[in-house]
């Protein structure tokens, strides 16, 4: 095995009491594809942001050929020969192809005749096709990566970060990609692959690193995994962290029930009936249509395909007198905390207000806001579920993800849902935190039906009731968390294979 | 020595906030007298000048406050839809569709007595630059077109719209080939306060519409519902705030209130429809709501330092010969750089290995 180009030693990195990288060693070899395997909030964008010169590790070391980096912006990375393709392009549309590739050279003159040759040149020799006069805004989505390639060619990088390249990439369009990425490891360059979709890194991968909460769990040529199976077993791993008591409470009525719903660009769809009283958790690689369920189900986005109702009531019925019937009430614990179930600039008080609004109004049409009566109760919630600081004064931002979390648990908690949406609720959050959360949830699952969407197995485990498969935007399989022979087969159906026997 | 930019953890203190606006504003003077002593006048007798005219006598105060209350009213409409991130630059346009709603009113009924005829005259302004406001807001939601673009084209055609109008139907035939509509019975003018004072009774309007819209924003639900949804959409969808109800009514109040000083514009202060009264308040209405962060007290001090701003350089031109344009660079100068200190408000600057 050659040297390696870029190694990573003992890297941590912490937000706060979060460790998003907990000493991380890793060798990107020239001439091989390393993939970096793990679920959303493993650490992979942390670690790579690190490598791409974006953050700086609290501790550890990033060395090239022997010698220590020290990368504390994205041009010395460049300069050192790091380059990332990141999964949202950062081009400027009204520009051609060369003009984005020269952009941020600090050269006064530009012979543009030059530098379309010269781009052309580099397209060519890496097995690309996209014409260095088009325009961006003309050019399809494989062809703009194209394009963020050339710009790293074109800077002479020798370490290729791609995060999740295919993710936006027709399948043919995909194939392209693969072959300028084995061009590139023949002149010696270095991959990182970054990817969820398990197939594709058995087949482009040459070695395959698993990320879990932070740590490397796993580092493992890929000549000695067998199956993507596998591969969906090591990434999940079993290992309980922290036991909770989970009480049997009576099942009661439905709350939410699926026929044929179509998640993703297959059809065929999700069905499953949720009832009060139940936990069913969700499992599944990341991608696999987990997001579009969510999203569906609490009323973001119109079902493609197939019916959903909550509550008995017509998904659009009910979305439409949703704001009106305190009774049936659907509470989303939202995997963007900071993005989708917070306003991080307003304070703790508004952030409350956001979803309990309609309960402290009065007046013609609900028109009046009683603030006080909020406060009063509010403060009251952040004492009971010991958020801190308690000071309904604080704007969210500067809450730790463990007490937003559990603001947004109360604040949705108030509203007596009978139906609760959580996705990767404990994502980001300490053992303690995680913990507290988990119990919140066992507790209310005595008054609601909790669809819990999940990429941690052991999270689904410990919490539900009945756990369901994802894959490819399909429900694989859905049964008792107590039916051990369909559990062993959960890494398998991560993976797409099917078990005929698996109830549905 | 190398700086670092770092997010303040608490709120900046009030003296210290205070400090940053009073250096932004001592920058841009600093600036601007730059400008003038290159031009050949003199910055301090300059500065002195332009402030004695607009603050320096009953006459330059009663002017400044005649000039702030049309400004006011537009300001207050814009930092409306500013706070649901909806980019109305359209003001000057509801304003002059305003005056337009409120003309017609006026010139139909000359022998109406006031009471009948004012609140019709307000109430046909309102909804004329309430529409004016809202078709913006609907083309941005059925076909996708940017607010910004489209309230600024609509300024022209409202402009054009009122030269159509004093030019045509509505001319006054007695006007000696002047572009002007017939001047309004008495009872469609706002009076003055008393008879020893010119300022009118629109500045009581002021008063009123900036109380009604301050407990708008702090007793309503729809009041909560825009400050949410202003500082994140995606959280306002994701907690059923309905966002596209939301840009509509913003940019119908933004434009209401526009049109509701073009009321007052042109019935206290020009008494008949004529396009001189178009003189950029619309324009002047969006700086000012940037320098008052959207806070309607903020936006009533603003307005009054603004309209002083514009009557102090009527005198520094007619004194020493500055251009009016230099009025318009004080403006501009000040806006930049308090935006620019806006940075000190949220971070702070530390050398690097220090926090």
């Amino acid at each position: 095995m050659s040297e390696a180009l870029i190694r990573l030693e003992g890297i941590s990195k912490s937000f706060g009491r979060v460790r998003a990288n907990s000493n991380v060693s890793l060798e990107i070899v020239g001439g091989r594809v390393l993939a970096l395997l793990g679920e959303n909030g493993a650490g992979k964008s942390t670690l790579m942001s690190i490598l791409a010169g974006q953050l700086r590790p609290d501790s550890g070391t990033v060395s090239a050929r022997g010698r220590v980096l020290q990368l504390t912006s994205p041009e010395e990375a460049i300069a050192a020969g790091i380059g990332m393709v990141y999964q949202h392009f950062k081009l400027v549309e009204a520009m051609t192809v060369a003009e984005n590739v020269f952009l941020g050279h600090r050269q006064m003159l530009i012979n543009r005749r030059r530098i379309e040759a010269e781009v052309k040149a580099l397209a060519s020799q890496f097995g690309m096709s996209v014409k260095p006069s088009a325009v961006i805004r003309d050019l399809s989505m494989g062809e703009r990566q194209q394009v963020e390639i050339l710009k790293l060619l074109y800077r002479r990088s020798e370490v290729l970060i791609f995060d999740e390249p295919t993710a936006v990439l027709t399948p043919a369009e995909a194939e392209n990609l693969f072959a300028t990425m084995r061009l590139m490891l023949a002149q010696g360059k270095g991959i990182v692959f970054i990817s969820h979709k398990l197939e594709e890194v058995m087949s482009v991968a040459d070695d395959i690193a698993i990320l879990r909460r932070g740590e490397i769990v796993d580092t493992v040529p890929v000549i000695e995994v067998s199956s993507t199976a596998e591969l969906a077993e090591r990434m999940v791993g079993r290992k309980v962290l922290l036991e909770v008591e989970k009480k049997p409470v009576e099942i009661r009525q439905q709350v939410l029930s699926l026929h044929g719903l179509g998640c993703g660009e297959r059809g065929d769809g999700v069905s499953f009936e949720l009832r009060q009283g139940e936990i069913l958790g969700i499992v599944g690689v990341a991608g696999n249509g987990q997001k579009e369920l969510v999203e569906t189900v609490c009323g973001l986005c119109k079902p493609h395909s197939g019916t959903v109702r909550i509550f008995g009531r017509e998904w659009g019925e009910f979305f439409r007198t949703a704001a009106d019937d305190p009774d049936n009430t659907l509470a989303w614990i939202a995997e963007d905390r900071q993005g989708l179930a917070t306003c991080p600039s307003l304070d703790l008080l508004d952030n409350f207000l956001l979803t309990t609004r309609r309960s402290f109004s009065g007046g013609p049409g609900k028109l009046f806001l009683f603030r006080e009566e909020a406060r009063k109760r509010a403060e009251y919630l952040l004492k009971t579920f010991d958020v801190r600081p308690p000071d309904l004064s604080a704007a969210a931002w500067q809450l730790s993800g463990g007490n937003l979390q559990k603001m947004v648990l109360a604040r949705e908690f108030y509203r007596k849902p009978r139906l609760i949406v959580a996705e990767q609720p404990t994502q980001g959050l300490d053992i303690s935190a995680m913990e507290e959360v988990w119990k919140l949830l066992l507790k209310a699952r005595e008054a609601a039906g909790i669809l819990l969407v999940t990429g941690d197995l052991a999270e689904a485990l410990t919490l539900s009731d009945r756990i369901g498969v994802m894959f490819d935007g399909r429900l694989l399989a859905c049964f008792p968390v107590e039916d051990t022979v369909s559990l062993a087969a959960v890494p398998q159906m991560m993976a797409g294979i099917c078990k005929k026997s698996a109830t549905v | 020595m190398q700086l670092q930019i770092l997010k303040r953890t608490r709120r900046i203190s009030f003296s210290g906030a205070v400090a940053v606006f009073v250096s932004a504003i001592l920058l841009s003077l600093l600036f601007s007298g730059i400008l003038l002593s290159l031009g050949g006048t003199p910055a301090v007798a300059g500065f002195s000048t332009l402030f004695k005219g607009g603050f320096g006598s009953r006459w330059a105060l009663e002017d400044s406050v005649l000039k702030a209350i049309p400004i006011f009213l537009c300001s207050l409409g814009v930092a409306v839809a500013f706070r649901l991130k909806v980019w109305n630059i359209g003001a000057e346009g509801q304003y002059a569709l305003g005056a337009i709603g409120a003309t017609g009113v006026a010139l139909a009924f000359p022998d109406w007595p006031s009471w009948a005829v004012l609140p019709l005259m307000a109430l046909s302004a309102a909804c004329a630059g309430g529409i004016w406001g809202l078709i913006p807001a609907l083309l941005r939601q059925k076909m996708h077109t940017n607010e910004i673009i489209v309230t600024l084209m609509f300024n022209y055609i409202a402009v054009y719209l009122l030269q159509y109008l004093v030019l045509g139907v509505w001319r006054d035939p007695n006007s000696h080939g002047f572009a002007v509509s017939a001047a309004f019975s008495d009872a469609a003018i706002i009076g003055p306060l008393s008879d020893a004072a010119s300022v009118h009774w629109g500045l009581v309007h002021c008063i009123v519409l900036g109380i009604l819209l301050l407990l708008f924003f702090r007793y309503t639900r729809i009041g909560y519902e825009i400050k949410a949804a202003g500082e994140n959409m995606n959280a306002a969808r994701y907690a059923g705030i309905r966002v596209d109800f939301l840009v509509c009514l913003v940019m119908a109040i933004s434009g209401g209130l526009a049109g509701w000083a073009g009321f007052v514009e042109v019935s206290a202060t020009v008494n008949q429809l004529q396009p001189s009264m178009l003189v950029g308040y619309g324009y002047t209405a969006i700086v000012v709501a940037w320098l008052a962060r959207l806070n309607p007290a903020g936006i009533a001090v603003t307005s009054f330092l603004l309209a002083g701003l514009r009557v102090g350089v009527e005198s520094l031109q007619l004194d020493l010969q500055v251009p009016a344009d230099f009025g318009d660079i004080l403006e501009g100068s000040i806006l930049l750089m308090v935006l620019a200190a806006g940075l000190f408000l949220e971070y702070r600057i530390v050398r690097k290995g220090r926090t």
